[in-house]
């Protein structure tokens, strides 16, 4: 297996290896869905954090069943698979962590609770209040106790600052992968980059395969090997997560002829800070994680100041906004976000309202097509 | 080549003026249509393909024309075809068959556009749907709505449940050429809230297959308070822009 890439796409398999090896040498598997959760103190707790399956569309007639139609495909998507036994890493989970992010996400949990303990983290949502912070602060804190319990042992501060440069390294591995975007050529498309996924956080052949990608990517710029054409359009990447029943949005986007240069999303740069190793880790753990500019924040000004610094340091041409059908906060930010695009940044926008079908990829192309035009 | 989701446009271009079009349906077999309709004007006018100095494609079927040698979004055709024949043109609209569009246009340039989601609201689909159900052809809609303003509220967002709704008023003795009128009410206040917060700024070129439609140009002009400039053959303007694209 000597190409990074495809060890990526394929990595799902040895993932559920190594999380039931694991499992077996007593250590413990904590359930995600959302970069709100602190990776960090899960693995302080001797456990892995693993993201549990929600990016296909297959599953999402099972939810139906249970759940109304418009809601959007990632919470439709994730219930599909928990209905129908179809994630082995929840099946395998000792505990599910979930946040109140959005309507529909904090109402759902509701429903799988027969299935799986959860904890819930309660977000607060004024985030420049000082209540806001000092409430999350206490909900870090409750979800430390919550793994305190689950696990019979306390999480000591030295494990909690070896976690944190734990998980400070893969972030920064990951970041270092993506900046590779900021190159006048980039040498990864948005479309490698965009099958660059993997849901186990802490597993050492990941971080192997990461350094391999890089030395990889060098090669590539040694050998003059582009992802796109001279003048290809830069595009950044903005809203909801990509995932694969999106990923179709950066393949139109390559195909008319631009490269996606960087996401200011959830699956891109936007959780990539890393947590601060001075000081208390706990307080340093919940401040990194309050400090995502997500939309269900309010206002969330942040994501205008990230993505400033994003259309800068890649050097976009044009910004292209991924809502998800029935994502309301993603959606209503749009506004705020084209008039910031076009009116601060000068650049052209563009929102694309989809879910997770491919019957739309034609009418995507229309108008990727003329924003890069537009753009050129 | 505008190869849209109903018709078909070709329109051969000198460089300095349109040499012919013709207009066909694209219906079951686009790209076989497509194909004979430019056999059929090359042969109208005694060219073969060398001849050409560059075959355009766009419209939906732009990528799949094996002829063309080289493809635009039917956006910025559009907005080239309208910028060439009305230079000030501020907005353009356009309603097809199966989308509709606004684009802002500035000094002839597009710098923003929408399109309608996934659906036959607000379309010339649409149109076509509430004719059969009213039993007023589209040649017949002009004359049937001329005369008077009043309309009725078409409230639904989906064309499919607006079925229902037009059936209801029609059972309920509600005048057919009010309904009509109030269809074509939706239609044109759907594709001007595309235009979101900026609106819409004169002057507004109204173009596409339903800007034939006398009835809805006047529905636009009643939303809008704005004099619509409609081409002399809406249709042709993106197959026009095309031509001019360099």
């Amino acid at each position: 297996m000597n190409d990074p890439f495809e060890y990526f796409a394929s990595s799902v398999g040895a993932e559920i290896d190594f999380i039931r090896g694991e499992k077996r040498r007593g250590k413990g598997v904590v359930g995600i869905y959302c970069e709100f959760t602190p990776r960090d103190l899960i693995l302080a707790a001797g456990a892995y954090p693993v993201c549990l399956c929600g990016s296909s569309r297959k599953t999402i007639p099972a939810a139906e069943t249970i759940l109304p139609a418009n809601l959007c495909p990632l919470i439709k998507s994730s219930i599909g698979y928990i209905i129908t036994n179809g994630c082995p890493f929840f099946t395998m989970a000792d505990l599910i962590v979930a946040e109140t992010t959005c309507d529909g996400k904090k109402k759902v949990w509701e429903l799988i609770r027969e299935h799986k303990p959860q904890h819930i983290l309660e977000l607060t949502q004024k985030v420049q209040e000082a209540e806001a912070r000092e409430h999350w602060f206490q909900e870090v804190g409750k979800l430390k106790l919550r793994l305190e319990e689950l696990y019979e042992a306390p999480i000591e501060d030295d494990a909690m600052r070896l976690a944190i440069r734990s998980m400070n390294l893969e972030r920064g591995l990951l970041r270092t992968v993506m900046e590779y975007g900021a190159e006048p050529r980039p040498v990864i498309s948005g479309v490698e980059l965009g099958r660059l996924r993997y849901r186990v956080s802490g597993m050492p052949e990941h971080r192997i395969k990461l350094r391999e990608l890089t030395d990889h990517l060098e090669e590539r710029k040694r050998r003059g090997d582009y992802a796109a054409a001279e003048n290809a359009p830069r595009v950044l990447v903005t809203g909801c997560p990509m995932s694969e029943g999106t990923l179709k949005l950066v393949e139109v986007i390559e195909e008319a002829g631009g490269i996606v240069v960087a996401q200011e999303t959830c699956s891109g740069i936007k959780p990539l800070d890393p947590v601060s190793e001075d000081g208390d880790p706990l307080a340093a753990i919940a401040e990194k994680h309050f400090r995502i500019p997500c939309s269900c924040m309010t206002p969330n000004t942040g994501r205008l100041e990230l993505l400033e610094k994003l259309a800068k340091r890649f050097n976009a041409h044009a910004v292209v906004d991924l809502v998800w059908q029935a994502c309301h906060t993603y959606n209503v930010e749009a506004f705020t976000v084209g008039e910031f695009v076009r009116k601060t940044l000068n650049l052209p926008y563009l929102k694309v309202e989809t879910d997770y079908s491919p019957g739309d990829r034609e009418q995507i192309m229309v108008r990727v097509q003329t924003l890069l035009e537009m753009a050129r | 080549m505008d190869i849209g989701a109903r018709s078909v446009e070709v329109l051969l271009h000198d460089g300095a003026e349109i040499v012919d079009v013709i207009i066909g349906d694209s219906l079951r077999d686009p790209r076989g249509n497509a194909e004979a309709l430019f056999e059929k004007i090359l042969g109208m006018n005694g060219l073969d393909r060398r001849s050409l100095e560059s075959v355009t494609a766009t419209g939906y079927g732009r990528n799949y024309f094996q002829h063309a040698t080289r493809t635009f979004s039917e956006i910025i055709c559009h907005a080239r075809g309208v910028a060439h024949l009305f230079p000030e043109a501020a907005t353009i609209i356009d309603i097809g068959g199966q989308d509709s569009k606004i684009i802002r246009l500035e000094n002839g340039k597009p710098v923003d556009f929408s399109m309608n989601d996934r659906c036959a609201a607000g379309t010339g689909r649409f149109i076509e749907m509430a004719g059969d159900i009213l039993g007023i052809t589209l040649e017949d809609m002009d004359a049937a709505t001329r005369d008077g303003d009043d309309d009725v509220e078409i409230s639904t967002m989906c064309a499919v449940f607006a079925e229902s709704e037009i059936i209801g008023l029609l059972q309920g003795g509600t005048p057919r050429d009010r309904i009509l009128r109030g269809v074509f009410r939706s239609v044109a206040a759907r594709t001007l809230g595309m235009a979101g917060g900026a609106g819409v700024k004169a002057p507004l070129v109204f173009t596409g297959g339903v800007a034939r439609n006398p009835g809805v140009v006047r529905a636009v002009a009643g939303e809008t308070g704005m004099r619509i400039i409609v081409p002399p053959e809406p249709r042709i303007t993106g197959a026009l822009g095309a031509a001019l694209l360099d």
